[in-house]
């Protein structure tokens, strides 16, 4: 699973920055073509919904996905083949 | 399914102001509703006017934006018509308290069957940051320029002391524990009254010290209280904070209720 954030939904509010336990979520720094600064994502393939959900079968965590306001956060299943990255912190 | 399969995509990004504490509790109110396993024909929201109540017309479902302050006697209306049907309110603390308080205090005593989420802003958001019932005592509005010297009201210990079966309070910095008490709700028989309370950056946050949307959240972080915390300190006759919010659930009984389906 990769985390993502959606460039057309998200409003720049930054209150993701403050939930995710990995800070995964870095507050932006340059406007998108829409003039909205999108946080940046630091390693995002520590997030553990990204290492774990198909193995539980449910979302894990979360939290950033639930207080965004603007359902801006998902994540995408990647396509065959691609190649993955994992990373794991303790 | 998930909470993303009862939005209504195609009306997203919705009007709300960025870091607008609603979408939050949209995000609780449609991942507790996907729990119950509830069919999208058999729910319907109900909401009245302002920024909250918006909010019914994000989600896939039937609903009803209807007058400002008159949302519950709509639900009643259609609760009463057809028990079968699921009814979730939305609305803000000036829809239901102020213009509406008299259906808020009768819809408690009837105890209907509803489940009803309090988007509590303690302003009125969408005209412009006029004084609500729940402005806190010094809080800065457009119509307490000076600091509200008005006593605020509890809408939890209103809701219990009218009749309700279920009562709870979180802010939209509990997500977890909102989706929960939602949750509870849509399970209870009777009325259900859940308190969210929100941040309202644009009318509420930028005149009273909450500079940007991160310090009203950190506020809730730090400033939330749980009830039995609450009880305790009273039992111990030790002193509560003036500014604590006490969250939690007050009340959870089986009174007598209204169009609960047989
Ligand atoms: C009968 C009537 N009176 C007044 C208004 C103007 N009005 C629109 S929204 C609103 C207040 C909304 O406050 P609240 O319910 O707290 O919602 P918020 O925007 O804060 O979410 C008022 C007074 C109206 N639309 N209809
Ligand atoms: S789900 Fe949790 S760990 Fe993953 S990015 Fe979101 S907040 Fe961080
Ligand atoms: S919480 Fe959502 S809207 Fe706010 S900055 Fe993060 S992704 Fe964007
Ligand atoms: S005015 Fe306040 S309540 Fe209304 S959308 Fe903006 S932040 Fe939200
Ligand atoms: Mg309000």
């Amino acid at each position: 699973m990769r985390l993502v954030i959606d460039e057309r939904r998200c409003k720049g509010c930054n209150l993701c920055t403050m939930v995710c336990p990995y800070r995964i979520f870095k507050p932006g720094t340059k406007p998108n073509a829409r003039g909205i600064v999108v946080p940046e994502l630091d390693r995002p393939e520590r997030c553990a919904n990204c290492r774990l959900q198909a193995l539980y079968g449910r979302t894990l965590c979360g939290m950033c996905q639930m207080i965004c306001p603007d359902q801006a956060i998902r994540w995408e299943e990647e396509k065959p083949g691609e190649a993955t990255k994992v990373a794991i912190e303790f | 399914m998930t909470y993303a399969d009862w939005l209504r995509e195609d009306r997203l990004p919705h009007i709300y102001c960025a870091g607008c504490g609603n979408g939050t509790v949209i995000n609780c109110t449609l991942n507790a509703l996907d729990r119950m396993g509830w069919k999208k024909e058999e729910t319907i929201f109900v909401s009245g006017i302002g920024c909250s109540s918006r909010a019914p017309g994000y989600i896939v479902t039937d609903s009803l934006h209807t007058t400002h302050g008159r949302a519950l006697a709509f639900a009643t209306g259609i609760k009463m018509a057809n028990p079968a049907l699921h009814v979730v309110v939305f609305t803000g603390d000036g829809d239901l308290a102020a213009i509406g308080g008299n259906h808020f205090i009768h819809a408690c005593r009837r105890n209907i069957d509803l489940t009803v989420v309090c988007m509590n802003n303690q302003i009125y958001g969408m005209t412009g940051g006029q004084g609500s019932p729940t402005t806190p005592r010094g809080a800065l509005s457009t119509t307490t320029p000076y600091g509200s010297q008005e006593p605020a009201f509890d809408l939890c210990e209103l809701a219990s002391a009218a009749g309700a079966n279920f009562v709870s309070r979180w802010t939209s910095y509990h997500v977890k524990e909102l989706t929960r008490a939602v949750h509870t709700g849509f399970e209870t028989p009777g009325f259900s009254f859940i308190e969210a309370l929100v941040q309202c950056p644009t009318n509420y946050g930028r005149r009273n010290k909450f500079r940007n949307v991160m310090d009203q959240i950190e506020y809730f972080k730090t400033h939330g209280i749980l009830l039995q915390k609450v009880k305790r300190l009273r039992e111990e006759g030790k002193p509560i904070p003036d500014d604590a919010i006490v969250l939690g659930d007050f009340v959870q009984r089986n009174r007598a209720a209204m169009g609960v389906r047989r």
